[in-house]
């Protein structure tokens, strides 16, 4: 696996994990 | 100020100036100056591309925009991952591929002279205003908190940045970017860490109260045109913002065509689509923070000082009166707040959303006030977290802060200024006017043209405020193309497109985002690029099929 697509994977993890923290944000605190 | 602040702003101004002085050994030829001698590592062009983007009205505009709007901005950002990955896949390959200097120098090698004249044009009339814009924004915000002249502003930022940046070109501008995104993430780390601190009430019942007020919302799935900041605006609009951004504009693209291989540019893409959505959102919460801590310490009617001095001078019956009024809302709502924390259940909740509401109301009868007093908008949100970090953070923060706001403001700067001399070198001069001249004739030109450019961007800087109608006609007409440059370069990875309807296909792709601009200007920024790259590609392919003659010029990818 080249170095982009390894980046790429990690890319994807970060983003699912931010967008999820965000939405558990939203979720708990706004009615 | 105290002057252990000025003292950290002064180390860090020397830090990046002599080390741009120093950084004069890989700049003997034009690929030395320009492109680096294409030799930088992925994660120093991922840092650069990264400073270049966060600008230091994004440090300061967007902190103020989450405390008073929340975190919903950060949909914005949704698309970039998105068109990191895109580019790396399709354009940079190409572009890096072609040994060029300029992403227009690509549009002659793949089509004609001329569609790579006018789109670098384009670009050097867009880019040659925002470089202004960008040292005007910190610039008004610096005079205004410190009561400087306007002047003295523009040159505190101007000056060191065009030193170092004529001197070092790029391989300056980029390892100076990777140190001043750490100075700006670690004053965002700090601001945070303190901030939280100085809460009265545990986060948790603190974020509740903030989330009664809708700050804490980020996702709206509602699919509509005229509304910016949506789930879906973000995900295709932002998209194609990005993709024109990332992909087309000069300043960008040349961090990446200085990168070692193919593959480090594209994992210096990826750099950024790691970590933009993670940074905003902890921009915007820190405005929410801010917030937070405006609501248990006593805020300011007016945050800019200079609006707020020339409402109490010129009306102080209507200053007195409003100020009453605030005061009065402010203790109301801080009472609201404490009861609020300490009391679970929605009625206390609900009566806080009221008293910040009223609150909210008078703030906006002053803002309203000082505008007609002043006849300029007061751009308050701009003036939120400066007056934060001068009012209430410990010592040594509000020197941190500055040098990140400078260090935000000089890295995009660095690169406005080396891009538009890349393209005004490399595009017009060496292309039209001396095509044969030496390696040392064109660097010294490089030279020449950087310092042009950063006076030229000192001079708009100055007259930012009585040139505001002319920048914003400049802005709006940059607009118009952005996506269609994005359509040409989509265009020119299609297989047999040509030349004349590639240029053809970029007039129409203007002139239907200027057709929707003017026609349906409830449509949001977002979508004009979408529509623009649409265009260029529809009417470019049909002109280039519909036609007999060949004047293909195929190309491949590095």
């Amino acid at each position: 696996m080249s170095h982009f697509q390894s980046t790429l994977v990690r890319v994807l993890v970060i983003q699912v994990m931010t967008l999820a923290l965000l939405w558990l944000l939203q979720s708990r605190y706004t009615a | 100020m105290h002057w252990i602040n000025w003292v950290i702003v002064a180390v860090y101004l020397l830090v990046v100036v002599v080390d741009g002085l120093r950084r004069t050994r890989g700049t003997k030829n034009l690929e030395g100056y320009f492109l680096a001698g294409r030799s930088l590592p992925w994660w120093a062009v991922g840092l650069s591309v990264m400073a270049t983007q966060l600008s230091a009205i994004t440090l300061i505009g967007t902190t103020g925009q989450g405390a008073t709007d929340g975190l919903r901005f950060v949909q914005f950002y949704f698309g970039l991952p998105i068109a990191m990955v895109l580019l790396g896949v399709t354009i940079v390959p190409f572009l890096h591929g072609a040994k060029v200097f300029t992403a227009y120098e690509f549009l002659e090698k793949r089509f004609d002279a001329k569609t790579r004249s006018l789109t670098s044009f384009l670009f050097l009339l867009s880019r040659g205003m925002s470089a202004g814009t960008i040292i005007a924004a910190p610039s008004v915000v610096l005079s205004a908190i410190f009561g400087w002249d306007l002047t003295w502003c523009v040159l505190l930022i101007g000056v060191p940045t065009i030193l170092y940046t004529v001197i070092g070109g790029v391989e300056a501008v980029a390892w100076a970017d990777v140190k001043q995104m750490v100075v700006i993430v670690g004053a965002l780390f700090a601001i945070v860490a303190v901030l939280v601190m100085r809460l009265p009430v545990p986060l948790d019942d603190a974020l509740r109260i903030a989330g009664s007020t809708g700050r804490l919302k980020v996702f709206d799935f509602s699919f509509t045109l005229t509304e910016t900041y949506t789930f879906w605006s973000g995900i295709l609009g932002g998209t194609f913002l990005m993709l024109s951004y990332f992909g087309t504009d000069q300043s960008q693209v040349q961090r990446y065509l200085a990168a070692k291989s193919v593959d480090e540019a594209r994992s210096s893409l990826l750099m950024s689509a790691y970590w933009k959505i993670p940074l905003q959102a902890l921009i915007l919460l820190i405005g929410v923070l801010v917030f937070l801590f405006y609501t248990f310490t006593p805020a300011p009617m007016l945050y800019n000082p200079r609006h707020d001095a020339a409402l109490r001078e010129q009306q102080p019956a209507v200053y007195a009166g409003l100020e009453a009024r605030y005061t009065a809302a402010l203790a109301a709502r801080d009472q609201a707040a404490r009861e609020a924390a300490t009391v679970q259940g929605d009625a206390p909740l609900q009566v806080f959303r009221e008293q910040n509401a009223a609150l909210d109301g008078v703030r906006k009868e002053a803002l309203d006030a000082a505008a007609a007093a002043t006849g300029e908008s007061s751009r308050d949100v701009n003036y939120i977290i400066p007056r934060l970090v001068l009012d209430h953070l410990p010592l040594g923060f509000a020197g941190v802060f500055l040098a990140a706001v400078l260090a935000a403001a000089m890295s995009s700067i660095a690169a406005e200024l080396n891009s538009l001399s890349t393209a005004s070198v490399v595009d017009f001069y060496q292309r039209w006017v001396k095509p044969e001249g030496s390696d040392s004739h064109y660097l010294a030109a490089g030279r020449v043209a950087t310092a042009i450019w950063g006076v030229f961007a000192m001079v708009v800087a100055t007259y930012a405020a009585t040139l505001g109608s002319l920048i914003e006609v400049v802005n709006r007409f940059g607009s118009f193309f952005y996506g269609s440059i994005l359509g040409v370069f989509l265009l020119a990875m299609i297989k047999r497109t040509r030349a004349l309807g590639a240029f053809v296909g970029l007039l129409a792709g203007m002139g239907a985002v200027a057709a929707v601009s003017f026609g349906a200007p409830q449509v949001s920024f977002l979508w004009h690029n979408v529509i623009g790259a649409v265009v260029v590609v529809v009417v470019g392919s049909a002109l280039s099929f519909g036609r007999g003659e060949q004047d293909e010029r195929p190309l491949r990818a590095g």
